[in-house]
């Protein structure tokens, strides 16, 4: 037993070694100080809508170069880009008949039509 | 009330969500970074423990909290998502000491039917790209570039429908993940797919697992060299990869949090639905896994999260009982336990029920909550303001000022008292009994009233009255030296230190005096052009026994002045404005920044930052702590200096993280107040208050006191009741060790001091308590706990059958008095016009108290009023009855007595599934639901047609955040009838993050005022992460989103003060009105809490 939990891990040997226990009916009071950023540095460029589809730029800010990214979904709905893959895979010649094809293929390619009924 | 409303914490959520532990702040620091629902809280590992940095407010609720390192940086990021589809990567930044936003952006789909499992984030461990399962059958993907840049999300569709766990597998090629799901029979699977970035699709995995346990319900990844996943069931545990199966069984248990203790993941810590800690080994030949191995540690709170820190150090957050940090030893203790737990953090959630309760009958409410869950169940009694427990007290009329003196200059503890009355002097002293009794210093002159007294160098002590300044040995107690006003004049202010004395006589002249061995030597003398009204030399500089700068408050010009010592040289006037004159001025340090406090004659307290070099005032702030004149005087308390305000609304005055705070002491009228600390009564204070003089020591310097009450229950429902002294509760003990006869339902009964459990009344078995209400009936004056109750079967979707039981209190026991039947669950009992009203399922149901012939009472059925989902939510005003749905909002009905007939009167026709229900006045009603958001809805009387009538209107509407269980009307702090704030009606809620905050109706020009103020603070605070406040706030469920009316958020208000000079300045020039009158107006709204 004594092997099994032996030798915690450590990254700093002092890290609690100076704890002094407190009394545990009496918990622990101290709060960190709230933070409320005024600086610019915590916003997203003004020329750009959180909401748009565009994706990364830089701005400058406090005299440092932040990359501050911002991110959105691809527009293109899920069902749409199925059905361009789709219609790629149509355009190129047809190997073999539909049976022939690999189990995931025919998973993903039967279902998009039943799955419709759920978007 | 009105519909003009202002929401405020005053209590933050405690109940923590996640944590996580890495090198955040530094490559070399280790952090521990913990989520309570819409604030993280940053901390530091340190030898001395745990270290606060930062508690930062998240317009969110947070879904996901993730530190990872992306490539070729040094030290980790911090990712949240919120459960509003937000998400953001914060970085440190060591320069200015605060995160910065890397990369936010919106997560959401229009369609997409949001998981019913909750959101599930993780960040593949080689950094390619995040995934979310936000949406049943998608997958959404964040990859990252090849810079460690966040690129555009998609979509990829996921066929498993049910998915309980997502986790990212290390060591593959290919971003690989795991899912964990049910299927259409309920069956569990694992089941794993590669992530093609290209394709944007997935692609089969290296491997399956089906029919695992049927509580399979938790994917651990295990990192390399092992890899493979670690599945956690209620009865087994298996681990599984490519190439491996092992499981092993293990004594039925839910685990709901696990923390990975090594690196290379061969142990992991466990953490269960009943608080047992387990650890779990992973045994392997090198990169060969053997098998499992599992060992109970022992028991902490119920964990919601689990984080490995250090050195055996571990931290457990918990939303079911308080969060601690725990040692795990390497030998059991006498118990068998491993577990030690070294430090507790409070945490009120989940808040079920609360009542607020004078039990001091001081007209200072306190709230007494239901708290917490399961074995970790318990009372909390908070309470807002210092209070100071009293030691000893005498009757003594007309003090007109006190100060402590010590017997000997390095003499730890003060001996004497001296007591000023307007023409004598009394000096109290403690004996060898460690009793107060009156004493003599034979060199003070005690046939006139002390204007002051200090304890001096070399064993001396100080006295000054009107018409000299005695110096007095406190050994001999003989008189060594006397310094005599000149005649014709005489001493109206004094004030003195170790070494120092400065006084005032009329006509303005101000003379300043030093202390010498047996000596006092007249060193200085001014003649200012006004007479002086108040004092201070408190030495604040360098030499603790020597002060360098003199603060004089004046009549007639109204100013406050610095002089320099000991030259009398003005460094500095103030014009204070306005017509009061300073009472009072004291010069104060508190952590490191030297302040300025200058008390008027009306209340009000001006601060000011003093350069002690030149004396200059800066950062001028006024606050309104009464309406009387103030008399300040510092005080210590834990080796830490405080102030006291004593006047008619008493307050300390401290510093929090280099911020002023002010908080109320739970005394009415103090007159003065000076510390006294004895031998026998150590760190005291003497404060003399309406003909009294009490010795007592002071709680803790905080605003919000918190004492816990542990039950090893759930506490669900809780009423007080006054005339008894006692508290009736509903609450559930849950048996873990016996499966068949887990639980049991109570009704018990707590004194009210000492919340002793005094009688308890067993409920039958499936019987579950549901209300509880102290009332009294028409022609009968006995004062009754009514319980309503449910019996939950297990095959019935809604109780059919419940109770209403009615007890007395006799000689502190429950007896029950009468019962009755009722066709369902009890959700809801109130008092209505001298009878009993019910909510029973779908009907609300109203009783009379009836006498029978043999003497006995029981309940009878009167009328009802059928036509709700489900009716949780009673609240009755005068005939009109409010009632809070199931999933149809608010109704209002009214009691017809005439008729003898209930009917409604008017709905609100939203879909709004209710969490609690509230009456502001007539006609506006306030309502929780359970997408977090509060709305008022106002009764329509002018409408004209009956359908205008017959509808309530939607007139406010805010997203809070947070999941209300109760409103109570009431109030946490002493309400002073003369003061602004003691006439603004408060409504107090409860959370399950265990929030308690407060809804306060405002004045609609104080609501417009603060409206602007608010719009402006968005400008200038930002949303940590980029989120918007506009968009947190605005109302939100399936249906609509709508911005926040007629709410404020008080939270964003008040944090004006926290701003520094210049972003205040900016703001008053934009509003138009002054700092000060802005702090001041703020300052009075944190005092509603």
């Amino acid at each position: 037993m004594g092997s099994m939990l032996g030798d915690w891990p450590s990254f700093d040997p002092h890290n609690f070694s100076q704890l002094r226990p407190s009394d545990p009916s009496n918990p622990s009071k101290i709060t960190p100080a709230t933070y409320h950023p005024t600086h610019s540095r915590a916003l997203p460029p003004p020329d750009q809508d959180v909401m748009s589809a565009t994706s990364i730029c830089c701005v400058v800010a406090n005299q440092s170069y932040i990359v501050f990214a911002v991110i959105s979904t691809d527009a293109k709905n899920i069902l749409l880009r199925h059905i361009y893959q789709r219609a790629e895979e149509k355009l190129r010649p047809k190997r073999a008949a539909s049976e022939n094809l690999t189990p995931e293929h025919g998973c993903k390619q039967a279902r998009p039509s039943s799955s419709g009924a759920f978007y | 009330m009105s519909i003009w409303n202002y929401v405020v914490t005053a209590h933050k959520p405690t109940n923590v969500t996640h944590s996580c532990v890495g090198n955040f702040t530094s490559p070399q620091e280790l952090n521990l970074i913990i989520a309570k629902c819409t604030r993280i809280e940053m901390h530091l590992l340190t030898p001395q423990g745990l270290q606060p940095m930062l508690d930062v407010p998240i317009y969110g609720r947070i879904a996901t909290l993730e530190l990872f390192r992306p490539h070729g940086e040094a030290q980790d990021f911090l990712f949240i998502a919120t459960e509003r589809y937000k998400f953001c990567v914060l970085q440190w930044d060591a320069e200015t000491s605060e995160p910065i936003t890397r990369a936010m952006g919106d997560v959401s789909d229009r369609i997409g039917r949001p998981t019913d499992n909750g959101q599930i984030g993780i960040i593949d461990p080689d950094c390619r790209l995040i995934g979310l399962h936000l949406y049943d059958g998608l997958f959404k993907v964040i990859p990252f570039d090849n810079k460690g840049q966040l690129k555009e999300a998609f979509n990829i569709r996921l066929e498993e429908l049910q998915v309980l766990d997502i986790k990212f597998l290390y060591g593959c090629s290919k971003p690989t993940i795991v899912v964990l799901y049910k299927d259409n029979k309920d069956a569990r699977h694992v089941k794993t797919y590669e992530v093609a970035l290209k394709d944007k699709d997935f692609v089969e995995g290296p491997w399956a697992q089906n029919n695992l346990d049927n509580g399979a319900e938790l994917l651990i990844p295990v990192p390399p060299p092992l890899c493979g996943v670690i599945i956690i069931g209620e009865e087994t545990i298996v681990y599984c990869s490519a190439n491996a199966f092992k499981a092993i069984p293990i004594r039925p248990s839910i685990t709901r949090a696990y923390g990975q203790v090594d690196a290379d993941g061969s142990r992991y810590l466990l953490g269960d639905h009943s608080g047992l800690l387990h650890l779990l080994v992973i045994t392997h030949e090198k990169d060969k896994v053997t098998g499992l191995k599992i060992e109970l540690l022992g028991e902490t709170s119920i964990a919601s999260t689990i984080s490995y820190l250090d050195n055996a150090f571990v931290y457990i957050g918990s939303s079911y009982g308080d969060s601690q940090l725990i040692k795990l030893n390497l030998q059991p203790d006498s118990k068998g336990s491993y577990v030690e737990v070294l430090e507790r953090y409070v945490n009120l959630g989940p808040i079920v029920d609360f009542c607020v309760v004078d039990l001091e009958r001081q007209g200072q409410g306190q709230v007494v909550t239901c708290s917490g869950a399961y074995k970790d169940g318990s009372l909390r009694i908070v309470r807002n303001g210092i209070g100071i427990n009293e030691q000893a007290s005498v009757e003594l009329q007309g003090i007109k000022g006190m100060w402590s003196l010590r017997s000997s200059t390095d003499d730890a503890y003060d001996t004497f008292l001296v007591v000023s009355f307007i023409s004598e002097t009394r000096i109290l002293a403690m004996n060898i009994e460690d009793e107060l009794e009156e004493t003599e210093i034979e060199g003070f002159c005690s046939q006139a009233q002390t204007l002051f007294c200090h304890d001096a160098v070399n064993n001396q002590l100080v006295q000054v009255t009107s018409s000299s300044v005695r110096l007095v040995s406190s050994t001999s107690r003989e008189l060594r030296d006397e310094w005599h006003a000149p005649s014709g004049y005489s001493v109206n202010v004094a004030t003195a230190n170790a070494t120092q004395v400065l006084l005032a006589t009329g006509g303005g002249h101000l003379v300043y005096l030093e202390i010498g061995d047996g000596r006092l030597t007249e060193v200085k003398h001014a003649q200012l052009e006004h007479d002086i009204s108040c004092l201070d030399i408190n030495p604040i500089g360098e030499n603790p026994n020597y002060g360098q700068l003199a603060a004089v408050g004046m009549w007639t010009d109204i100013s406050v002045r610095i002089f320099s010592l000991p030259d009398l040289i003005l460094l500095t006037k103030e014009q204070l404005g306005g017509e009061i004159i300073p009472r009072s001025v004291l010069l104060c340090a508190f952590e490191g920044i030297s302040y300025l406090l200058c008390a008027l004659g009306d209340g009000h307290l001006l601060n000011f930052l003093l350069d002690l070099g030149t004396g200059e005032l800066t950062d001028r702030k006024k606050v309104s702590l009464g309406t009387q004149p103030i008399t300040l005087r510092t005080f210590s308390s834990k080796s830490t200096t405080h102030v006291f305000a004593a006047s008619d609304r008493p307050t300390v005055i401290y510093s929090s993280n280099k911020k002023l705070l002010y908080s109320n002491v739970n005394l009415k009228k103090v007159s003065h107040m000076c510390p006294f600390n004895t031998s026998a009564f150590p760190d005291s204070l003497a404060i003399a208050k309406e003909g009294e003089l009490t010795i007592g020591t002071i709680d803790d310097i905080q605003k919000l006191h918190i004492r816990s009450i542990p039950l090893g229950e759930h506490a669900r429902r809780i009423c007080h009741q006054e005339q008894s002294r006692t508290f009736a509760i509903c609450s559930v003990k849950y048996n873990p060790s016996n499966a068949d006869d887990s639980e049991m339902h109570f009704v018990r009964l707590l004194d009210d001091q000492t919340f002793d459990f005094i009688s308890t009344s067993l409920l039958d078995t499936f019987e579950f308590g549901c209300s509880v209400l102290s009332c009294s009936f028409s022609d009968d004056s006995n004062v009754y706990y009514c319980v309503g109750t449910a019996y939950v079967l297990p095959e019935e979707n809604e109780p059919t059958k419940g109770r209403i039981l009615v007890f007395v209190v006799e000689e502190g026991k429950l007896l029950l008095i009468a019962e009755k039947e009722t066709k369902g669950a009890v959700y809801s009992l109130n008092a209505f016009n001298g009878k009993l009203l019910a909510a029973i399922n779908q009907k609300i149901q109203l009783y009379k108290w009836m006498l029978r012939d043999d003497g006995s009472r029981e309940l009878q059925s009167e009328c009802g009023h059928h036509g709700h989902i489900l009716a949780f939510y009673v609240q009755t005003r005068g005939d009109f009855i409010v009632v809070g749905d199931l999933m149809k909002s608010i109704s209002l009905l009214i009691y017809k007595h005439e008729e003898g007939a209930i009917e409604e009167r008017a709905r609100d026709y939203n879909a709004n599934w209710m969490s609690a229900v509230e009456i502001l006045d007539d006609d506006i009603y306030l309502g929780a639901e359970h997408n977090f958001n509060l709305f008022t809805v106002r009764k329509n009387s002018e409408g004209a047609t009956d359908e205008e009538r017959g509808r309530l209107e939607v007139v406010g509407e805010y997203h809070l955040g947070e999941f209300v269980n109760r409103f109570r009307h009431g109030s946490l702090v002493m309400r002073l009838p003369d003061s602004d704030v003691g006439q603004i009606p408060t409504v107090i809620f409860g959370t399950v993050n265990g929030v308690i905050g407060i809804i306060a109706s405002l004045p609609q020009e104080q609501y417009t005022f603060f409206e602007k103020l608010q719009a402006n603070l968005r400008k200038v605070i930002k949303g940590v992460g980029g989120l918007s406040h506009e968009q947190w706030r605005s109302f939100n469920n399936e249906k609509k989103t709508v911005d926040a009316k007629n709410f404020l958020d008080g939270d964003l208000i008040e944090s004006f003060l926290d701003l520094n000079r210049n972003r205040m300045d900016d703001i008053s020039k934009v509003m138009g009105v002054s700092v000060e009158e802005l702090c001041k107006r703020v300052e009075e709204l944190t005092r509603l809490h």
